[in-house]
């Protein structure tokens, strides 16, 4: 029985966590996917037990974890199925051309051919492209940080250097539901009914060990919030393709000015809320050019069904950060863009192909508002394998690692007090 | 009749048009005997308060092979010349690979022809005004074809339009899967090099608007699923499990165009073709391909037989007095760059599809839904039976290429 891992919070009524830590794990050049397994292993054991409130170096202390509602998400890059001795084929969706480009020596260059997003200038490196990612959501910044500090110690304590810790992000929700450019985010995400046929690998696949896991994309986005505020609301409106303070789609342009569904929102409601669902959230089409050149009419064409991939439709999971920065206006405020598909190529063909956000940024009239041509920047980016969960795998993925797996015992018959039933009499 | 020619490619007469949208009546008349429903409409002009929608439209590379064989076989057998042509392409877009040798007289492919155009229009026009059609075909081709390349007689103009149908049918246009024209001994595809060598139009009878219109109408029905007391909208496995028509869930053109417009259906509205009805080609994003370093000069991307926005005809590759040929193209996807060596590489980059409208309509009515059972499970688009074409194909493939070298260079045609 394999299954998706926790951290992806697709079901009815889940909600993520308020906080969020990606880490990346890069592999020791000399290990193999033994030692790499038996280092997973107990990373993966450490944080199973931290989210129950255990912490090694703390023996017999139980901390307050149950408000944490700490999930722990694996990942595996494109690196973890070069080592020597794996036992899995690197599955289609790590192959090159379900990648990020890198970013150019020199600094910046195209997150993808074809598409209007780059590295920010002084990016040289994309530090998202380790062999292995951790993915922790809790309730609390502390449980996040705390992850971040317990995964070092585990791994700065093994013998043999084999995992290192290079880089993480951190990131949180706001509980207003809006991004740092102050408008709603995450409106039109999936349906509920939707969402497991698109984030889920299914059967229809050459690759049996891979059904039920799914692809994370990561996109490490810093926002011109200088540029962004040069914008009047019309013009971020039209940008967006929401009205900025209500969050209701734009469905038309009266002179320049855009204009909502009147019934929108729901009396007595707020966008986000639920009886705002069917009737406003997923923005409705549109014939009007400007309002389709809007960011949220570029990113959802409203394809059916949306398990198929040409629907282009994936599983949003962001986070919002800010962090210090050296350049004006001396921080830098962004999003932690993180999607789950059953193929990568959803998002990679939605950045690229025409009439999607091919060529865009971000979406909007460009050539009259420059700002819109470098709005958002490239921090870092990277894709990952999320394994299922097999019954019998001490952690998700540790079979492509050689880690042999026992078979699932027989069950138990009731009727038999344990012992297998007879076969069944021929007719 | 409210249709023009598709993409309004051709100027029509009265008369053409008049037959042009027969063949579409009779289309709609054999499938809306049994799927007839009110939220379909064959005449556009009779929607209220029309609306485009540019929701039904779908990747171009053929689905089900991937579904069934994976991604690089579903390539393989997509690129496998005709007999993949015929096998595969099944997405109401077919294309050949047009090869030509290079300076050491290898075979390598010069350029992709893409057609989305019905053989039902090519075969309407060739009845009833063989002038006409064979004037397209210059147009299409580059060359004017001979009567007997088109027709396999000498003056089709001494045959009555039932027989030219039937002559067209055999040499150019296959049959269809038209009764009368399987009775008249026309096989399902045509036997002239026109329309094998090249992609002058689509062939294959699943390509055909009788396809077209029968998952349209299926779809625009208020199917609802009855669950804790409540009304929910069917999702795409509750369709076609219901009806026992899972095949059409395995592709990506059928439940597109089916729960497309049983969306807009279940919102309130009623749906049409727009006029006109065909199938068209959306611009793809050429800042994906490159040659030599810099963009693909813009005469090897040669959009036709149809205005902006309805094109149904794409040749993609340098012309023939150009020393390039189309694995010199490079396609930049992710973080790989690929020589282009076939079609099924560009069909991943274009989306298809019809141009379709909703329009107001009276609400449904409490005893117009059409209650489904919930689908027992997701519709298994691997599974043995359905794959069975599909995979015995690729053991023919394999058995052909046996101890060949992955080449860049295409096999030679049979003598």
């Amino acid at each position: 029985m394999a299954a998706l891992q926790e951290g992806i919070y697709h079901a009815p009524g889940k909600r993520p966590g308020r906080h969020f830590g990606l880490l990346f794990l890069r592999v020791a050049p000399a290990a193999d996917a033994a030692a790499v397994a038996a280092a997973v292993g107990d990373l993966w054991q450490m944080l199973q037990d931290l989210k129950v409130g255990r912490v090694r170096d703390l023996e017999g202390v139980s901390l307050p974890a149950d408000k944490d509602a700490m999930t722990i998400l694996l990942g595996f890059g494109r690196n973890a199925f070069d080592l020597d001795g794996v036992a899995l084929q690197r599955p289609r969706g790590l192959a090159d051309e379900y990648l990020f480009r890198s970013a150019d020596p020199d600094g910046g260059g195209p997150l993808l051919r074809g598409s209007g997003l780059s590295y920010a200038p002084d990016v040289r490196a994309n530090m998202a492209t380790e062999g292995f990612c951790i993915q922790v959501i809790a309730e609390s910044k502390l449980a996040v940080d705390r992850a971040v500090v317990e995964t070092w110690k585990v791994l700065a304590d093994r013998a043999e250097p084999v995992l290192e810790l290079t880089r993480f992000y951190l990131g949180n929700q706001r509980n207003d539901h809006r991004s740092w450019i102050d408008f709603h985010d995450g409106l039109s995400n999936l349906r509920s009914a939707d969402r497991e046929s698109v984030i889920a690998i299914g059967p229809g696949t050459d690759e049996p060990w891979a059904v039920g896991g799914t692809y994370l994309a990561f996109l490490r986005l810093a926002i011109d919030m200088v540029g962004w505020r040069r914008l009047g609301r019309s013009d971020q409106e039209l940008a967006v393709g929401r009205d900025k303070l209500s969050g209701c789609p734009i469905v038309g342009v009266d002179d320049g000015v855009p204009r909502t569904d009147p019934g929108c929102p729901v009396a007595g409601t707020e966008i986000f809320q639920s009886a705002n669902d069917g009737p406003f959230a997923e923005p409705p089409e549109t014939a009007d050019p400007v309002v389709r050149a809007s960011h949220v009419q570029r990113a959802n064409h409203h394809i059916r069904p949306a398990s198929d991939s040409g629907s282009r439709r994936i599983f949003r999971q962001g986070y919002e950060f800010l962090e210090w920065a050296a350049e004006s206006p001396g921080f830098r405020a962004g999003l932690n863009f993180v999607s789950f598909q059953d193929t990568p190529g959803r998002v990679l063909k939605m950045l690229t192909l025409g009439g999607w956000l091919g060529g865009a940024n971000f979406g909007g009239d460009v050539d009259a508002h420059n700002e819109l041509a470098r709005l958002l920047s490239v921090f870092a980016a990277g894709v990952y394998f999320v394994p299922p969960v097999v019954d019998g795998e001490p952690f998700p993925g540790a079979a492509a690692l050689g880690v042999a797996v026992p078979a699932p015992a027989p069950s138990t018959d009731p009727d038999t007090g344990g012992a297998p039933a007879p076969p069944e009499e021929q007719p | 009749m409210p249709y023009d020619a598709p993409g309004h490619a051709d100027e029509l007469t009265d008369e053409l048009r008049e037959r042009w949208n027969e063949t579409i009546a009779r289309a709609f008349a054999s499938q809306n005997d049994t799927l007839k429903t009110r939220f379909f409409s064959l005449d556009p002009d009779a929607l209220d308060e029309p609306r485009s929608t540019d929701a039904i439209k779908w990747p171009g590379d053929p689905g089900k092979p991937a579904f069934c064989v994976g991604e690089g076989n579903a390539q393989a057998l997509s690129d496998w010349g005709l007999i993949g042509r015929r096998a595969v392409q099944l997405e109401y877009c077919e294309y050949m690979v047009v090869p030509a040798r290079d300076e050491t007289g290898a075979l390598r492919p010069k350029r992709v022809e893409i057609t989305t155009e019905f053989r039902e229009y090519w075969a309407c026009i060739a009845m009833h005004d063989p002038e006409k059609v064979r004037a397209m075909a210059a147009d299409v081709l580059g060359a004017e074809p001979s009567w007997e390349e088109l027709y396999g007689v000498a003056d089709p103009h001494a045959l009555s339009p039932d027989e030219r149908e039937i002559a067209f049918g055999h040499t150019v246009a296959g049959h269809g899967n038209d009764r009368r024209l399987r009775v008249a001994g026309v096989p399902a595809q045509p036997t002239g090099r026109l329309n094998m060598e090249r992609a002058l139009f689509m062939t294959h009878p699943i390509n055909g608007i009788d396809d077209l219109i029968y998952v349209a109408i299926f779809g625009a029905h208020a199917y609802c699923v009855a669950e804790r007391d409540a009304r929910r909208q069917a999702d795409g496995d509750d369709v076609f499990s219901a009806f026992k028509v899972t095949h059409l869930a395995c592709n990506h053109a059928d439940p597109t165009i089916s729960l497309g417009v049983y969306d807009l259906v279940y919102h309130g509205a009623q749906v049409a073709f727009q006029n006109p009805l065909g199938m068209y080609i959306r611009r793809p994003n050429l800042d994906v391909f490159s040659y030599d370093g810099g963009p693909v000069p813009q005469d090897w991307v040669h959009f036709s037989r149809g205005r902006e926005g309805t094109h149904q005809r794409l040749v993609f590759g340098p012309p023939d007095e150009h020393d390039a040929f189309l694995d010199d193209i490079t396609l930049s996807l992710g973080a790989s760059e690929q020589p282009l060596v076939g079609g099924y590489q560009l069909l991943r980059e274009l989306e298809i599809g019809p141009l379709m409208q909703s329009g107001d309509c009276d609400p449904i009515e409490p005893d117009e839904w059409e209650p489904l059972e919930p689908a027992p499970g997701a519709i298994a688009c691997d599974d043995a039976q359905s794959c069975k074409p599909v995979r015995e194909l690729l053991t023919r493939f394999e058995a052909a290429h046996a101890g060949r070298e992955a080449p860049r260079t295409m096999p030679e045609p049979n003598p």
